[in-house]
């Protein structure tokens, strides 16, 4: 069974160049739309700028890896290190990619220690230019190398996993404060990024930052936690569970993707006539998807803990129109779901002439050669 | 992983030996172009580059490069264990669980959810990346090789053909000469006059002068063309074990990094569906304790709500307790919406017809 079958290379310099401007572009827009969904179901305006700082970071990652393939297909003919991405139901680079960014990066000191200064590499480049006439392919190997190590060590990065953050947002009482904790994982099953946030409350002794027994548990609990497979009500549930005073009240998922075009991925469905028929033009067959998932604690209950003591647990609301199913794992394992998808003007247009069903409930937001977003229903 | 790490740097070892050893036998077939280029004899040159001892040296390193990936699935060893250990339970849940089987679960569920093999990946694509790498140097070691040797044997062919050339064209001018000489010959036998054939065999000295020099030409030139030759030879069967090499190795490095691809996913697939099928259900089973009590706020939402609509309440047709209950009151929600736009209808009505009071 071939597991990498929806894996696809970008086989040559120019489609992998095409691939990172198209992702720059949407990335950009991506931080525009960010501005533009304050709204309780999509983002609150105190989200935003931890959405801000992730997207900055997915940036960074996008710049980095364009770095590195950027003539990886051009040095050497036979073999050559290419870019795979997951060209079903992502649109992004797959996981593995991130992981080995992140193992080049462990080693990026050492690289940059040996690699000529960029300044070098240029003078290196003209006199090669004039002296053989022909195109420096090695040096500006070298030269994308540079960039991409120092890129590396200087840009904030999206890794593979981004671990969690909190910050105290008040008090509800004296021996409770509030936190929010934010923190997002390229999902492997998926290959798309998540970012979760989380808002809780602590009743412990300790305030949770300074606690260095229970905050590093806290981190490694929720990023091993953090799979799109699983519901925002397991994983509420289990963190409820395995800390007996830290409640989280409110956790919210976005994802970022999938990211559908017409050149890179394969789609199925409306999308597909709609991306083909605006692809005439290149950079305007795309569409990304945006979700955002939240799970709101309705109320508490006390639940015996040994014999003398109870602790708090969380109840929480369910969507009971989401995600019909026969099974009880199949039904909806949050309070509410918002799909937007993000598009030019273009395939927009025919999006709304096509009318297919199921896109009437997703948001949409038309984007404009000029980076100008208008939302629509 | 001490043993992995020292068999890398023992491979890392014999490739370097394998590149000395390459380069030593380039280099001599190239120091043997430059001579042969200044007109020096080579022969003694092409007898001492044999390739026997690369091939040897090349097995050796290609046998321990395919152990090095063989190693990798020692690597992938402690994922089984991991795998196992998610789907069993440990000694002391075992014991737990002789006295409470629920604390027993509780435990083993805390264990899952802490459960993570985003590091040992890591691991793996390092691994498989250090072993990447070192198999790439070495393939280009030998596509720079081969490509040297090749543009060295094109200049020796175009050499070895301007040779052959000139040898042609010797035999023709010897060919050309035997009629002449015969005439020569013949004219000296039926001449008698002695003047005329001094001056005819001095002619004949002359030419089989020429015919001599150009004989020990043609000699010459067979032996240089023959040596070019076996130099060629040599250098193709060189350029034909470097490509030969270059080719096990695109296997080895095609092999390895298939085979970490898959693995990557198919673990972490691993990971997350156990991870997933042993908390989902559960989770929602406890959730559905407490919903009991939401179910009041929801009927109580629902009349305060927005229009209904007959679509969700068909979707909710077939489903769980729960799901018929929020159709109850979706439905409730419905007749008091319509009651109230009756009611609506009616002031509105009365509105319009100025009827109040009337």
């Amino acid at each position: 069974m071939d597991l990498t079958l929806d894996h696809r290379k970008l086989e040559e310099a120019h489609e992998t160049r095409r691939y990172f401007a198209k992702f720059e572009r949407i990335i950009s827009h991506l931080q525009g739309v960010a501005e533009a969904v304050v709204s309780e179901n999509t983002a609150l305006a105190s989200e935003i700028p931890i959405l801000r700082g992730y997207l900055e970071a997915l940036a960074g990652t996008f710049t980095a890896l364009s770095y590195k393939y950027l003539l990886a297909g051009r040095v050497s003919d036979k073999l050559p290190n290419l870019l795979s991405i997951d060209r079903q139901d992502s649109g992004f680079p797959i996981y593995q990619e991130l992981l080995e960014m992140a193992n080049d990066a462990m080693q990026a000191e050492i690289h940059l220690r040996s690699l000529p200064s960029m300044r070098d590499l240029k003078l290196a480049m003209v006199d090669h230019i004039l002296r053989e006439q022909t195109a420096p392919v090695n040096l500006q190997f070298a030269a994308s190398e540079r960039q991409y190590y120092e890129q590396l060590t200087t840009a904030s990065l999206f890794w593979a996993r981004n671990d969690p953050r909190a910050a105290w947002t008040g008090n509800v009482s004296e021996k409770r404060r509030k936190y929010r904790v934010h923190w997002a994982v390229y999902d492997s099953q998926q290959n798309i990024p998540l970012i979760y946030v989380m808002d809780l409350e602590d009743s412990g002794k300790e305030a949770l930052l300074k606690d260095e027994r229970r905050w590093p548990r806290v981190q490694s609990h929720l990023t091993a936690q953090s799979s799109s497979a699983l519901k925002l009500v397991t994983i509420a549930r289990g963190f409820d569970r395995d800390f007996a005073d830290l409640h989280p009240k409110r956790l919210r998922r976005f994802y970022l993707g999938p990211m559908y075009s017409h050149t890179f991925t394969q789609q199925s469905g409306p999308l597909r006539d709609v991306l083909s028929q605006a692809g005439q033009k290149p950079g305007d067959d795309w569409a990304l998807a945006w979700t955002t998932e939240t799970l709101i604690a309705s109320g508490t209950e006390q639940e015996s803990s040994g014999f003398f003591s109870t602790v708090e647990r969380q109840v929480y609301a369910l969507d009971p129109f989401a995600a019909p199913g026969d099974e009880p794992q199949d039904t909806a394992g949050h309070s509410n779901r918002q799909r937007s998808l993000i598009l030019p003007q273009r395939p927009y247009q025919i999006l709304e002439e096509l009318d297919p069903p199921g896109f009437s409930h997703i948001r949409k937001y038309a984007v404009s050669p000029m980076g100008k977003i208008l939302s629509y229903k | 992983m001490a043993d992995f790490n020292a068999q890398i740097e023992k491979s890392k070892q014999e490739v370097a030996a394998a590149r000395q050893k390459i380069d030593e036998l380039t280099s001599k077939i190239e120091t043997a172009h430059t001579k042969m280029n200044a007109g020096q004899d080579i022969s003694i040159d092409i007898e001492n580059a044999t390739l026997d001892d690369v091939h040897a040296h090349t097995e050796l390193m290609g046998a321990n490069i395919a152990e090095l990936i063989m190693g990798l699935d020692d690597v992938t060893a402690t994922f089984s264990k991991e795998f196992d250990a998610m789907r069993s339970k440990t000694g002391w849940e075992t014991f737990i669980g002789f006295f409470s089987k629920n604390r027993s679960d509780s435990i083993r569920q805390e264990r899952m959810r802490g459960a993570s093999i985003d590091d040992k990946l890591q691991d793996l694509i390092s691994k498989s990346n250090t072993i990447g790498y070192l198999l790439q140097e070495q393939l280009n070691t030998l596509n720079e090789h081969s490509k040297r040797v090749e543009s060295n044997l094109g200049d020796t062919l175009a050499q070895r053909e301007q040779s052959v050339a000139t040898l042609e064209e010797i035999k023709k001018q010897l060919v050309a000469m035997d009629p002449e000489i015969i005439a020569l010959e013949n004219k000296i036998s039926v001449e008698t006059d002695a003047a005329a054939r001094t001056k005819l065999e001095s002619e004949l000295a002359a030419m089989n002068a020429k015919y001599n020099q150009l004989a020990q030409d043609e000699q010459v030139k067979l032996a240089e063309s023959q040596t070019l030759e076996r130099y060629i030879e040599k250098g193709k069967t060189w350029v034909d074990s470097l490509q030969n090499q270059a080719a096990t190795q695109m296997v080895l490095i095609n092999k390895l990094q298939t085979d970490t691809k898959q693995r990557v996913v198919l673990y972490d697939a691993l990971v997350k569906s156990l991870k997933t099928a042993q908390q989902q259900d559960v989770a929602h089973k406890i959730n559905e304790i407490g919903v009991a009590t939401d179910k009041e706020a929801q009927s109580a939402m629902a009349a305060i709500g927005s229009a209904t609509n007959q679509r969700m309440a068909d979707m909710m047709e077939a489903h769980e307790d729960h799901m018929v209950f929020a159709r109850k009151v979706l439905e409730e929600k419905a007749k008091s919406d319509e009651r109230f736009a009756r009611r609506f209808q009616q002031i509105v009505e009365k509105h319009d017809k100025n009827a109040y009071g009337a």
